[in-house]
């Protein structure tokens, strides 16, 4: 009996240790984020304010959220999130929409890469046309910011910055392709960068200001055609 | 005793970082590939939208019809974004037999410098798909649904079929995909099948989406 208690009292000690080490581990904080370059445009979103839709998988709604009948609820996309926004060009004037599709993403590794998310951008400029955005999300930092402050009532050191974007481009920049319109034929890579303004445990929501930043040049295919 | 002590702490440090390791996090429930192999090579795959069970949300320019002004879940966007029709809807779609597999974002333009379609599907277990195409006509779906004698207001039943991108057109192209899809190219079709509008202009149907798809193609 004693060395069952002894054990037991083993396990969660070297559990708890292990929680600790991934916790604080350096290399899924690092894991995060292309730094950015210089961008052809930037564009910039506020929320709440600019959200006009959002929806949450099942399985990804924080414990303890209010309840809604959510609408993605079937097992094949319970753990995914759509969003749609307003985005606002340097004089803070609406100047596109665009449609992100978030899952979370296989290559989530608590000990190597961070918690990846998938996050798939359709964005469309008035006037100009449409791009495709493809970028892997390490959201770890934000996570481990955020949850002690919803959970544990530990007091919020915000705001905070993050530099979300991991890939899946060569130097961890997201992915863009021209839709329609003139950026049809048009290739390039975008990060995304936010600040957490603002975090309110009772409603398990958040604040943030938030800028895309992209560049576009021609396609590798037309340039050697 | 102490060998014990030390040798669960060794197993309880190593077991949960293994787990985070290891244990397959962000794994989606995946369903059968409904695709067909198709003559002279290449694939095919049908998704499909039921309408309006499948619809999550909207928003767009009124002037871009029946699609934006009635839907249920219609965002008004603001008016700097509006002054051309512009239509962005958000679907979860299913594969041939009816499961829910992912989740779809249309945007369609019709100005005169930018107009077109683009669709982006995603399919968490597989990966994302961009289709492109011109613009359908505007108010294409409601000009065909007054041919057939709806009337603005009023329910209406029947069986409207509207191609905003025709089988076998060559500009209704599989722009690009991930994971799964990458390196795959293609055409597909769009075809919207209304079978009924209720009086508050809520349609039912179905849109389905016709991929053909090769790799490298």
């Amino acid at each position: 009996m004693r060395y069952l208690v002894v054990a037991t009292l083993g396990l969660l000690i070297g559990a708890a240790f292990a929680c600790v080490v991934i916790y604080y581990n350096p290399l899924i904080a690092k894991a995060a984020s292309a730094q950015p370059d210089v961008a052809d445009r930037a564009l910039h979103y506020s929320l709440p304010s600019e959200v006009l839709g959002f929806e949450l998988g099942e399985q990804v709604v924080p414990p303890g959220t209010p309840k809604h009948d959510g609408l993605l609820w079937e097992e094949t996309i319970e753990r995914t999130a759509m969003l749609s926004l307003v985005l606002d060009d340097a004089h803070d004037k609406p100047t596109a929409i665009a449609s992100r599709m978030l899952a979370v993403s296989p290559r989530t590794d608590f000990v190597l890469s961070g918690v990846r998310v998938n996050d798939y951008w359709l964005l469309t400029i008035p006037g100009e046309g449409t791009l495709f955005l493809r970028a892997e999300a390490n959201v770890w930092p934000f996570i481990k910011e955020t949850l002690p402050v919803w959970y544990l009532g530990r007091p919020w050191k915000g705001p905070a910055e993050y530099s979300p974007t991991a890939g899946p481009g060569e130097h961890g920049e997201a992915l863009v392709v021209g839709a329609t319109g003139r950026f049809a034929g048009l290739e390039g890579t975008a990060i995304e960068k936010y600040r957490l303004t603002d975090l309110d445990p009772a409603a398990r929501s958040v604040a943030a200001t938030g800028e895309i930043d992209f560049k576009l040049g021609a396609s590798q295919v037309a340039k050697s055609e | 005793m102490r060998t014990t002590f030390f040798l669960a702490i060794f197993l309880g440090f190593a077991g949960v970082l293994a787990a985070g390791h290891f244990v397959p996090w962000g794994a989606h429930v995946r369903l059968p590939s409904q695709t067909r192999v198709i003559a002279n090579g290449g694939r095919a795959e049908r998704f499909v939208i039921r309408l309006p069970a499948d619809r999550i949300d909207v928003a767009g320019a009124k002037t871009a019809g029946l699609r934006a002004a009635a839907a249920v879940g219609a965002s008004a966007l603001a008016p700097q974004l509006t002054p051309e029709p512009l239509l962005v809807e958000h679907f979860k779609i299913r594969d041939a037999a009816g499961n829910v597999i992912g989740l779809a974002a249309r945007h369609w333009s019709a100005d005169a410098h930018a107009s077109g379609t683009a669709w982006s599907l995603m399919i968490p277990s597989r990966g994302a798909l961009l289709l492109t195409a011109p613009a359908e006509p505007r108010a294409a779906l409601d000009t065909a649904l007054h041919t057939a004698g709806y009337n603005a207001g009023t329910a209406w039943n029947g069986d409207v079929k509207v191609a905003f991108a025709p089988e076998g057109t060559d500009a209704a192209v599989v722009a690009g995909g991930s994971d799964e899809f990458a390196g795959l190219a293609g055409k597909y079709s769009e075809t919207w099948t209304i079978t009924g509008v209720t009086d508050g202009g809520e349609l039912h149907g179905t849109i389905e989406i016709d991929t053909v798809t090769r790799h490298g193609t």
